[in-house]
């Protein structure tokens, strides 16, 4: 069932209805599952995709689950809908976007019965588990292609907010770039949302005017990738395969799957084997995974394979020292490795990128 | 192409939709009939338009749909405010949000399925002119529909007498009843043009500027039209200057980001508001203060039987 906030009031008195069933029904009961999304289910991105998640839970766990969504809630909303979700039976919510993190930390604790898991978060609770990919996997190989693709040698990027998950996607699109090309340049356009077409659309056509020849987005619709196609620049797709938007201009998507995680923590509710986790998933956990590249030469295809396949079998890390800041001082030397919670907090850009954090 | 001109093609296209939109709601509100509902009408041309445009493969179909579609919802709007005497605003905001619920469901079909947007059409020899020709005379239809939908509404309001019939309507509605006009039938009509303008705005979301559909892709572009209406103090020519003012800044922005202007984006993010509140303020300082919205804007008119 997918619904939207506004109509989540009408379901209410059903679900009422429902709770007051005899107990011995209700033992059998499956588990209700809550899904909030950022984004419409629409987007063909972000909440498409964890929608397409919440469908294969569905489908392995058959009868055993019901599903409840709601899309499209702006983070003042949250609470609202969190509570209301509560109260209508779910046991398990998915809060699937890193601006829910901090109201998921204040909702959590007022509902200790309920299990939350959200997306993008950087810590847990006794009743929270966070999840995410390491999509920044899926950066590297993409400024190692952009390196080989772009004749100005500058990348130009879309992005969202200046979150860590997004500064440090950034520093390592130049960290893959640099080592093909050291004279790789990157510019940066912050549009303010996750998702608004028209937007991200001016953004890289803001970029491209300004000489930027391959473009990266790390916003949610086609309509940086597909304005791409149409000016003759390359560009990647985010979160789903969007070849088709710009057959002529895409060269890899980075494809989303948390269909076998939710799968796999449903069935941990059930079973009563439920603990709050931190699962940060690589390319070879099968959370994400890069779609066929498309418009390169077959040495490009090759050593972006290459590139992807050293990541995933861990023989090349993207953090690895030395790490210096902007101002030149040293994160970490040579022979050292970032750890997660240092990845997860970077809010500084490396030596080299010529672009002001915000 | 230099970067100047790059720039202005760039704000043409971004404000175009808000233009379009916003001179619909002027004549909807010159009659006196506050519709909040433009982000819902916009929304269901965008689907509406994409939709018939892939189902039948013509992107002719796709813009008579969108313009139908946002003149059923005015409709609807019609039947409560006029035929049932409703709260305008109550209306207005339920309209904005069933478009949105609507769209979704009949966009979605269609999410993911890509198109080519409709091409330029060049004017002869006009184009030819430097600088401005490219700028004025190279663009889609949809920019020389809002050139003349300025110009025929600025003209229709200022120098025509039915234009004249529609603003009583929106100043006094009892004067013009007296007078004998159909006061609800004019509000009517003006409705279904508002309607067809938010309508004919989508289209060129989902046909030209970023053809597809994704459910919520007008992201608020129906309410920066009604903000713009009130900038433009109701006037037609006003509102070029606030669609085209607010597509500046928001492109501008964008780009002094790409050229590493050292501003918060966040501030960025806000300078068209900003900028947008500022003109407005100004513009009430020239001219001593007080109200220029129609005396009966809002208010439901209920004729005596």
């Amino acid at each position: 069932m997918t619904i939207t906030r506004r109509t989540l009031g009408l379901g209410t008195a059903a679900l009422a209805g429902a709770a007051a069933l005899p107990g011995a029904l209700q033992a059998q009961a499956p588990l209700n599952v809550g899904f909030i999304l950022i984004g419409p289910v629409g987007d063909f991105g972000w909440s498409t995709m964890h929608d397409v998640g919440r469908r294969r839970m569905l489908e392995v766990l058959g009868n055993r689950v019901t599903a409840t969504q709601v899309e499209s809630v702006a983070p003042p909303d949250f609470d609202r809908v969190a509570n209301q979700l509560a109260r209508t039976g779910s046991r398990l919510i998915f809060t699937t976007s890193f601006s829910y993190f901090q109201p998921t930390m204040r909702v959590a604790p007022t509902l200790p019965n309920v299990m939350f898991e959200n997306a993008t978060g950087t810590s847990t609770l006794p009743n929270l588990s966070i999840y995410n990919a390491r999509f920044y996997e899926g950066r590297y190989v993409q400024g190692v292609i952009a390196a080989r693709k772009s004749r100005s040698k500058t990348i130009g990027y879309i992005a969202s907010f200046p979150v860590p998950e997004v500064i440090h996607a950034i520093n390592t699109v130049m960290r893959g770039a640099w080592s093909v090309d050291p004279q790789m340049r990157i510019r940066v356009v912050w549009v303010s949302a996750w998702f608004n077409p028209a937007r991200e659309a001016d953004a890289a056509r803001a970029l491209i005017d300004q000489g930027c020849d391959v473009i990266c987005q790390h916003t949610d619709s086609p309509a940086p990738l597909q304005l791409a196609n149409e000016r003759g620049v390359f560009g990647f797709g985010q979160a789903s395969d969007m070849t088709r938007f710009a057959p002529r201009a895409h060269l890899t998507s980075s494809v989303n799957n948390w269909g076998d995680y939710y799968a796999e923590r449903a069935r941990a509710v059930l079973e009563g084997t439920w603990r709050p986790g931190d699962v940060w998933g690589g390319l070879n956990s099968g959370m994400f995974r890069l779609a066929p590249f498309t418009n390169m030469t077959p040495e490009e295809t090759a050593e972006a394979e290459r590139i992807r396949d050293a990541i995933a079998a861990g023989t090349l890390h993207p953090f690895d020292g030395p790490i210096l800041r902007q101002d030149g001082t040293e994160v970490i030397p040579a022979g050292q490795r970032l750890t997660d919670d240092q990845i997860r907090a970077q809010n500084y850009f490396y030596r080299g990128i010529d672009v002001a954090m915000p | 192409m230099t970067l100047i001109e790059a720039i202005l093609l760039t704000v043409i296209t971004a404000s175009t939709p808000l233009l379009i939109a916003a001179i619909g709601e002027l004549i909807a509100e010159r009659a006196g009939v506050l519709n909040l509902g433009v982000e819902g009408m916009m929304i269901m041309g965008a689907a509406a338009g994409i939709a018939a445009a892939i189902t039948t493969g013509s992107s002719a179909a796709g813009v008579a749909a969108a313009i139908l579609a946002g003149m059923a919802l005015a409709a609807i709007f019609g039947l409560l405010v006029l035929g049932l005497a409703t709260n305008q605003v109550a209306a207005g905001l339920a309209l904005a949000i069933f478009g949105l619920g609507l769209s979704g469901v009949l966009g979605a079909p269609f999410v993911g399925v890509p198109r080519a947007g409709i091409g330029k059409i060049e004017v002869p020899f006009l184009s030819d002119i430097p600088f401005l020709g490219p700028l004025l005379f190279r663009q889609d239809p949809f920019v020389y529909a809002s050139f003349a939908l300025v110009a025929g509404v600025a003209w229709f309001l200022g120098r025509t007498r039915a234009g004249l019939v529609l603003r009583a309507c929106g100043e006094n509605a009892a004067a013009a009843h007296a007078l004998g006009y159909k006061v609800l039938r004019i509000r009517f009509l003006a409705l279904l043009f508002g309607g067809a303008c938010a309508g004919l705005a989508g289209a060129y979301l989902s046909l030209v500027l970023t053809p597809f559909w994704t459910s919520g892709m007008t992201s608020g572009r129906g309410w920066i039209a009604l903000a713009i209406v009130v900038f433009a103090s109701w006037m037609s020519w006003r509102a070029v200057a606030g669609a085209y003012l607010f597509g500046g800044v928001t492109i501008l922005q964008l780009h002094a980001q790409g050229a590493g202007v050292p501003i918060p984006p966040q501030a960025m993010a806000a300078l068209p508001y900003l900028v947008t509140i500022l003109a407005l303020v100004l513009i009430m300082q020239a001219r001593g203060g007080g109200s220029t919205a129609p005396a009966g804007l809002g208010t439901p008119f209920v004729p005596d039987r």
